[in-house]
């Protein structure tokens, strides 16, 4: 406790300098402005940062996408209380009793509380992440290829447990994302995979172009000529402040949604998006008059919020101690940190203490700056809602492109934007979770490289999954979550979590 | 006379999830197709076409699944395609966006995109839409050339 202590001290050594706060501050207002725009997730925004930071100092690069990352997560509640838009889809729920709350005259309360169960669910992700990434990290150095590939295995299980709608299309997007990957040289063999002659097809199809067209085109495609809401209400400081009984009422869901929210956020797939669906139904189902749900509930807000907020820091323990990706922002993150010759993983806290304990003394700080940014400056905020969605969005194709074409000076890469684009569009159209595809594409190469290296390492035994018990242990669990997950699809009267929750269960799964 | 109680008409046809699956079986097929030109070495000694077979064939089962129990998801004619021709202009004049911005330099190519989408598309007014699309080209390259090093393409006539 006392080494965590110091550590940390270390890191608010770091964090507190001038250029860091300044690139914290900046952060958080872009992530805020960025979680604002439909169309712009967090993912989208950090992917058009990325080449910007490329000139950076690492410690500042992670510290500003991060910022944008925490502050997509704020921003996106905004748009959905006061307009029932929801500026990121983690942010879906908020929707439901956030605006209900706006028509009957409460929008600042709910604004509030948003704002104040992000920061007390941030505050305990950042307090989870500093406790438990140096104990992962520990355990972790004792990972060989066989662990790793386990590891893997269990994440890709639990996605197809976790999905927050159909199992099978959430696999066969995994599966899709996987195939991605697997275009490019092969590190094993040296061939050169599914490349069709491109020759920048041999490093392989990069996260930016897949993540951005995914999730930052097929949205657009699909609310272009859109017309925007002409009644945007525009909160005052005094309207802000919550009453006594909506601070009652919120104090159990932000606690709840706090820890729920940074334990789903461990695990892979869009755990902030799940994790806000799970605790709204939780909610509903532990209070004591439901009814109220849908109507303007403050637990409503409260929960979801948090545990979105929760499930961002969450996202960062296995990337930090184990360098695997859980969703497609670390993922996108972990390639800004690789861009500088740091990989994280075991070793990065010990190699690097400073850009770990900068980065969670910083995500303090960023939380902080949140809260003061988000309640007395949502006024300031809501005038980007009043910006016609007709000059809006073409303004964001046009980051898009630039974003995309500068990470590495390539035309390629803008089209293939524009084919995920293309592809997202109509995946969505048939209802496929796209999260898994990102993912699917970053875990790939290691996936195979791990598998074949473990092979390698058994002379084609395929035993040593099974000799291994750390191996072993993951891919049992993997499996029984595996298991929990088809129960439903075999057996018909089986009851789906996401029932219970309050999810839809996906058509055919 | 008895009462007839009006009943929903069956419809009949392609579901939307079994047609998606069968897209994905398609697209299975086509990936072990073309992973034919790799070796795909044995279960103990993995080739390069190895994983990429083994994905096709997962993927192409997760598709009969879906085809499978999609019987209950909504007929294909149901699925609602009202902005796919607004989509595929803004897809087409992307297309052209990202054919010039290396010839035209970034400046050019984002107005005349703004342009567009802002004049053409949503019909804004001329000179707010000149003002929008010229501020933003300028503002951007700044911001992102200038201010953050990013190299941008530029024209050959230095804009």
């Amino acid at each position: 406790m006392g080494e965590t202590f110091s550590n940390l001290m270390l890191g608010f050594s770091i964090a507190l300098q001038p250029h860091i706060l300044v690139y914290a501050f900046a952060g958080c207002i872009i992530g805020t402005l960025v979680g604002m725009m439909p169309g712009l997730g967090p993912l989208a925004g950090i992917s058009i940062l990325l080449p910007a930071t490329f000139g950076l100092n690492p410690i500042v690069a992670i510290v500003l996408l991060a910022g944008v990352y925490y502050g997509a997560m704020y921003g996106g509640s905004t748009t959905s209380i006061l307009m029932r838009i929801p500026g990121e889809a983690a942010s879906v729920m908020t929707c439901v009793d956030g605006y209900e709350m706006t028509k009957n005259g409460r929008a600042g309360p709910a604004l509030a509380i948003a704002a104040i169960g992000s920061f007390v669910a941030g505050t305990f992700g950042v307090v989870g992440l500093m406790l438990l990434a140096p104990t992962l990290a520990g355990w972790a150095l004792r990972f060989g290829p066989p662990e790793y590939t386990a590891l893997l295995m269990m994440g890709l299980f639990i996605l197809a447990y976790m999905s927050g709608g159909s199992m099978l299309k959430t696999l066969a997007m995994a599966g899709l994302g996987l195939v991605l990957g697997m275009i490019g040289i092969d590190a094993m063999s040296g061939y050169t995979r599914f490349s069709f002659g491109i020759v920048e097809l041999g490093d392989g199809v990069g996260i930016v172009p897949v993540a951005v067209g995914l999730f930052g085109i097929s949205e657009i495609l699909i609310t272009a000529g859109a017309a925007t809401p002409d009644n945007v209400q525009k909160p005052k400081l005094r309207d802000l402040i919550p009453s006594r009984e909506e601070f009652r009422l919120s104090a159990g869901p932000i606690a709840r949604g706090s820890l729920l929210g940074f334990l789903i956020g461990i695990i892979p797939g869009s755990a902030h998006i799940i994790s806000s669906f799970v605790s709204y139904g939780i909610e509903r189902r532990m209070s004591k008059h439901p009814e109220r749900f849908g109507s303007g509930a403050i637990e409503g807000v409260a929960g979801p919020e948090s545990a979105n907020n929760a499930a961002a820091s969450g996202a960062f323990v296995p990337m930090m101690a184990l360098g695997i990706p859980t969703s497609p922002v670390t993922a996108v993150m972990i390639a800004a940190i690789m861009v500088h010759g740091i990989s994280p993983g075991p070793l990065l806290m010990s190699e690097q203490p400073e850009l770990f304990w900068g980065f969670v003394a910083s995500m303090y700080v960023g939380n902080v700056v949140l809260l003061i940014l988000n309640l007395p400056m949502v006024g300031l905020f809501v005038n980007l809602l009043r910006i016609p969605y007709g000059y809006l969005y073409p303004g964001i194709l046009c980051f898009c492109i630039l974003g995309t074409y500068s990470v590495a000076n390539s035309l390629i890469d803008v089209w293939m934007m524009l084919i995920m684009g293309a592809v997202g569009y109509v995946l969505r159209k048939f209802h496929y979770d796209l999260a898994p595809v990102a993912l699917g594409l970053v875990l790939a190469p290691i996936l195979e490289l791990s598998l074949r290296q473990s092979l390698a390492m058994s002379a084609g035994d395929y035993g040593i999954f099974v000799e291994r018990p750390i191996a072993v242990t993951m891919f049992a669990l993997g499996l029984i979550m595996f298991l929990f997950a088809i129960k439903p699809l075999i057996f018909k009267k089986g009851k789906d979590w996401r029932r219970d929750v309050g999810l839809e269960e996906a058509e055919g799964s | 006379m008895t009462e007839q109680t009006p009943q929903a008409p069956v419809k009949r046809g392609l579901k939307s999830d079994q047609f998606s699956g069968l897209m994905l079986v398609a697209l299975a097929l086509y990936i072990a197709w073309a992973n034919q030109e790799y070796p795909v070495g044995s279960l103990a000694q993995p080739g390069p076409g190895y994983m990429p077979l083994l994905l096709a064939i997962f993927l192409g089962a997760m598709g009969l699944l879906i085809a499978f129990w999609g019987g209950r998801s909504r007929p294909l004619r149901d699925v609602q395609w009202p902005e796919a021709m607004r989509a595929t202009i803004i897809l087409i004049a992307c297309g052209v966006g990202a054919f010039a911005l290396e010839r035209i330099g970034y400046r050019l190519t984002v107005i005349a995109l703004m342009i567009f989408f802002t004049g053409v598309m949503e019909r804004k007014k001329p000179l707010p839409v000149l003002l929008v699309s010229v501020g933003f080209g300028f503002i951007s390259f700044y911001v992102v050339a200038d201010l953050l090093d990013v190299p941008l393409p530029r024209s050959p006539w230095g804009l």
